[in-house]
């Protein structure tokens, strides 16, 4: 299996090891991240995912190349060997799953052992769920081991953001920075055809008729 | 012994992490960067609506909708231009989500199963690119969305009387130009050449007699 190919960009850019169990939402969260969707349905990754993942700081753009793992371990591939060259990390967990937590210390024992002194964040992912199983005050592992913690959810974007701004601060040991406005170049003028147009109202028409994904519950921050 | 463990657990239990405080190993910084000045590229525009929101795509092989992301949703008309655009981003990271400009031709409709909810067709910009997306909105309230959609239907209206405006004012500041002094009469030739191309523009019978019309003014103006 080749390792995927990655074309260099002229601003910095650095390599982020995702790794946690299988279920915890590790795939969730860099697509909810990438294309704004929520995927509900679980498919396993197989072996490792990268997508680049671009931020804009007051120190300009920054890129984090997200090395995806499989958490399962008939899926993991070459396991480790994603790790290697590894900028910093993150460890995902489930707050709705016990075992999920337990297994961290097992996750970032292998981490640590082909990356040295990189930072990692930990993530308690799904905090959403309402009958959660473990508890905030229960996660203590990141004190033992100096790593971050933060409470998020795929689903609702709570804290979605802060691993990303955690370890950008870090890298660059530049605790001022922040994310800014991407710039948001002029759209160019577009001419519609009344035949497009035409079109174009019938598909809002069949559009309009499909329920949106969520639900009515989802609060707005 | 049996009464110190339980406090022990208490105590190791207790401190949940707050998001100000910096739990991570100190590690030695691998990239040096300096602060740059920040473009929104919303400099020249005025907002005349700010609203919370969820965006959705429509996503046609899959036969759904699909989140593109939550935030704020912005009309923003151009200080010089009058021209007016949709832009949208995404809370915390402000990423774009949607960008394009309302044209005269576009209309915003209610979605069905969700009176908080419209959507509309519309040519995207937001990833540097033109795309031809179908767009639906979610606000918190139905209040919100009366505003988004008639704000909507206010703009697409203007912009219809902006494309006709447009001509008028143009031939209007080559009559201003017309008064300048002599020094200036290589530009009024290159504005003159400007206004033939104003006047090939306007299609329209009633533009070119306008135009005309006021080109009849000059020589009383001169006078």
């Amino acid at each position: 299996m080749a390792l995927p190919q990655q074309h260099t960009v002229d601003y910095p850019s650095f390599k982020l090891v995702i790794v946690g169990d299988g279920g915890t939402g590790k795939t969730t969260f860099v697509k909810r991240h990438i294309t704004g969707e929520f995927e509900k349905k679980y498919e396993p990754t197989i072996g490792v995912e990268v997508h680049p993942l671009d931020f804009h700081t007051n120190c300009g753009r920054i890129r984090f190349y997200c090395w995806d793992t499989a958490g399962q371990e008939k899926f993991g591939g070459l396991r480790d060997g994603y790790y290697i060259h590894g900028h910093c990390a993150i460890i995902m967990f489930d707050v709705t799953a016990r075992m999920t937590y337990r297994n961290v210390a097992t996750w970032h024992r292998d981490l640590c052992r082909v990356c040295e002194n990189i930072p990692i964040v930990l993530c308690g992912n799904k905090v959403d769920v309402k009958n959660r199983q473990v508890k905030a005050k229960q996660v203590t592992f990141h004190r033992k081991k100096n790593l971050q913690y933060y409470e998020i959810s795929a689903k609702s974007n709570y804290n979605f953001e802060k691993p990303f701004l955690y370890l950008a601060k870090k890298l660059a040991g530049d605790q001022g920075l922040h994310f800014v406005e991407m710039p948001a170049l002029a759209p160019p003028d577009v001419v519609i055809d009344i035949a497009t147009q035409q079109l174009n109202e019938e598909e809002i028409c069949r559009a309009a008729a499909q329920p949106l994904p969520d639900d009515e519950d989802d609060l707005f921050e | 012994m049996s009464s110190a463990d339980p406090e022990h657990r208490e105590e190791e239990e207790a401190p949940a992490v707050g998001d100000d405080e910096d739990t991570g190993a100190h590690v030695a910084p691998i990239v040096k960067l300096e602060e740059v000045a920040v473009t929104t590229g919303e400099e020249d525009e005025d907002a005349i609506l700010d609203l919370k929101s969820k965006l959705y795509r429509f996503d046609k092989d899959g036969n759904q909708w699909k989140e593109r992301g939550a935030g704020t949703v912005k009309f923003l008309k151009h200080k010089a231009t009058g021209k007016v655009r949709l832009l949208m981003r995404q809370s915390k990271t402000l990423k774009i989500c949607a960008n394009h400009l309302i044209l005269p031709t576009m209309s915003v409709q209610e979605h069905a199963g969700n009176e908080k909810s419209c959507v509309w067709h519309a040519r995207d910009f937001a990833d540097g690119e033109l795309k031809d997306e179908l767009f639906c909105i979610r606000f918190p309230s139905i209040e919100n969305c009366k505003s988004f959609m008639e704000t909507f239907q206010e703009v697409a209206e203007s912009q219809k009387a902006e494309d006709e405006k447009e001509s008028a004012d143009a031939a209007g500041l080559i009559e201003k130009l017309s008064v300048e002094e002599k020094a200036d009469a290589e530009k009024k030739d290159e504005e003159k050449s400007e206004d033939k191309t104003v006047e090939k523009e306007s299609a329209s019978g009633k533009e070119s007699k306008a135009v005309e019309d006021k080109k009849a003014e000059e020589p009383a103006s001169s006078a």
